[in-house]
């Protein structure tokens, strides 16, 4: 009985507990104050950087208006005479490759290659209207061509072949543009059939014809070798042209 | 006083005006004619010096390959004709010969029928390549891939055969024939191979008379030329020999007309 009478002294230590309870009452008191004493600070901060940004702003944007409208925009050049890229006598070049039967060789003095690019771009187009992805291809191909056509025009020309490969690259781009004529056709014209090989041939003895005329009367001296060059032409059309048919 | 202030202000000017001017054109002739004289003979020493070590190694290693582009269209016809039809070739095969500069040294292709030249051999080359890619596309199998893979194997094939006739030749005691020699003798193949791919094209069973034909035509004309590089190298004539490896490099046409004329396979 005396023993039953201790146990429930074993329990008022547990009873103990409100007193640790107390001790939590005095902490959340104590977190309370410096969020109060720090809100200040924040405040404060928040005011001062609210009147630097608007004391920066209004400066910055008067003196970014003073200034483009000042110098820039009358002074300016047009972005394509600033990259280079002559249009007008693209077109000009361009028109007079459309006549396969008088091809004005003086347009063609001065190289470029924004119109080759432009062309070589539009035909990838064409082929990708097809279906078929030949962009990477078809800059690889003009390149080894152009440099093929370099050899072999320099080497039958002799000492006096002053063909460079800018020029050769310029002449062999702007004489696809019958290529990209046809490669626009053969959208249309089913490719089974012996018509696209027709227009095909047709095409190709066009850009040949022109890029011979070209060759022989820019460079001084490639007369007694016109049908060797081209033949060589030739050979370079044909082989694009089996991009467009097959 | 006036006067006699202006008098003397008017005299010493006249002899400083001269003074000067001599002095800058002496200077400025002097420097410019000594600059002149350094960068002539500098120039002159690093232009000579860099010119003959480029020209004594290029004529160590090839001929000039200006000779073998001196063609007009007469002599491409006919050595088409000799190349395609060796047996009616009724002339020598022995090519011409001209002393320059005490030395003997053979004619350009212009003038002579027999002599290598490398306008044909390329021209045969991208003709195979885009019979190739029509063969392709007729067939179905046309891709840029399969082009570029065509044109490899071809340039794998010339290769084979510059090797095959190099080989020959050293094995038969003549290494003296320039290397562009051998490239256009080889380069030669690729005419008789357009010809059966072209046939092939036109009826596919024209493809199995054309290529035996064209390999035979190529294996006499290489045995009928190498027959005379050899006989212009070496002086004396081993019969049986030269004759069994000539007939070895005629016979090793067959093999590889026949690797580089399946297309698509």
């Amino acid at each position: 009985m005396a023993k039953e009478f201790t146990v429930p002294p074993v329990v008022f230590p547990s009873g103990g507990n409100p007193g640790t309870g107390l001790q939590q009452r005095r902490l959340p008191t104590a977190p309370f104050q410096p969020p109060r004493s720090a809100n200040l600070p924040f405040m404060s901060f928040d005011v001062g950087s609210a009147t630097a940004s608007s004391s920066f702003s209004a400066p910055v944007f008067g003196g970014n208006t003073v200034g483009i409208g000042g110098t820039g925009f009358e002074e300016e050049l047009p972005l394509l005479e600033e990259l280079g890229i002559n249009t007008r006598q693209i077109w000009r070049k361009t028109v007079s490759i459309m006549n396969p039967f008088r091809v004005n060789a003086n347009l063609h003095e001065d190289s470029d290659l924004s119109g080759p690019f432009l062309f070589l771009m539009a035909f990838g187009l064409f082929q990708l209207l097809a279906g078929k992805l030949h962009f990477g291809i078809l800059l690889g191909w003009v390149t080894v061509a152009a440099l093929f056509l370099y050899v072999v025009f320099n080497m039958l020309a002799g000492r006096n072949g002053n063909l460079d490969l800018y020029r050769c690259l310029s002449l062999l781009g702007y004489c696809m543009f019958p290529m990209v004529i046809l490669s626009a056709f053969s959208l249309f014209i089913p490719q089974g059939g012996m018509g696209i090989f027709i227009v095909t041939a047709i095409f190709v003895l066009w850009s040949t014809r022109v890029c011979t005329r070209l060759l022989v009367e820019l460079a001084s001296c490639g007369d007694e070798h016109r049908g060797l060059i081209a033949y060589a032409c030739f050979l370079i059309y044909m082989l694009f042209s089996l991009l467009v048919i097959f | 006083m006036y006067d006699n202030l202006g008098g003397q202000a008017g005299v010493p000017r006249p002899p400083l005006n001269p003074q000067p001017t001599p002095f800058a054109n002496a200077s400025y002739g002097a420097g410019s004619g000594f600059l002149r004289a350094g960068l002539g003979v500098y120039g002159e020493k690093i232009l000579g010096s860099s010119s003959e070590y480029v020209q004594s190694n290029i004529s160590r290693y090839f001929s000039d390959p200006q000779y073998y582009f001196q063609v007009n269209d007469q002599y491409v016809r006919n050595k088409l004709k000799v190349v395609l039809f060796p047996f009616l070739h009724r002339g020598h095969w022995t090519r011409i010969t001209e002393p320059v500069g005490g030395r003997l040294s053979y004619k350009p292709p212009v003038y002579d029928i027999n002599a290598p030249d490398l306008y044909i051999p390329l021209m045969a080359f991208g003709t195979y390549v885009v019979l190739a890619g029509f063969l392709l596309g007729l067939s179905g199998k046309f891709s840029p891939e399969a082009l570029s893979l065509q044109f490899t194997k071809g340039m794998v094939g010339w290769f084979l055969q510059v090797l095959l006739l190099k080989v020959s030749l050293y094995s038969l005691g003549s290494g003296e024939a320039p290397l562009l020699d051998i490239v256009a003798y080889a380069g030669y193949a690729f005419t008789g191979m357009c010809v059966a791919v072209l046939g092939r094209l036109m009826w596919s069973y024209s493809y199995y008379f054309m290529m035996p034909w064209t390999c035979l035509c190529m294996g006499v004309f290489l045995v009928k030329t190498m027959k005379r590089v050899l006989f212009a190298e070496v002086r004396s004539y081993d019969s049986s020999k030269h004759h069994y490896l000539l007939l070895f490099m005629a016979l090793a046409q067959f093999p590889l007309f026949i690797w580089l004329c399946s297309v698509g396979a």
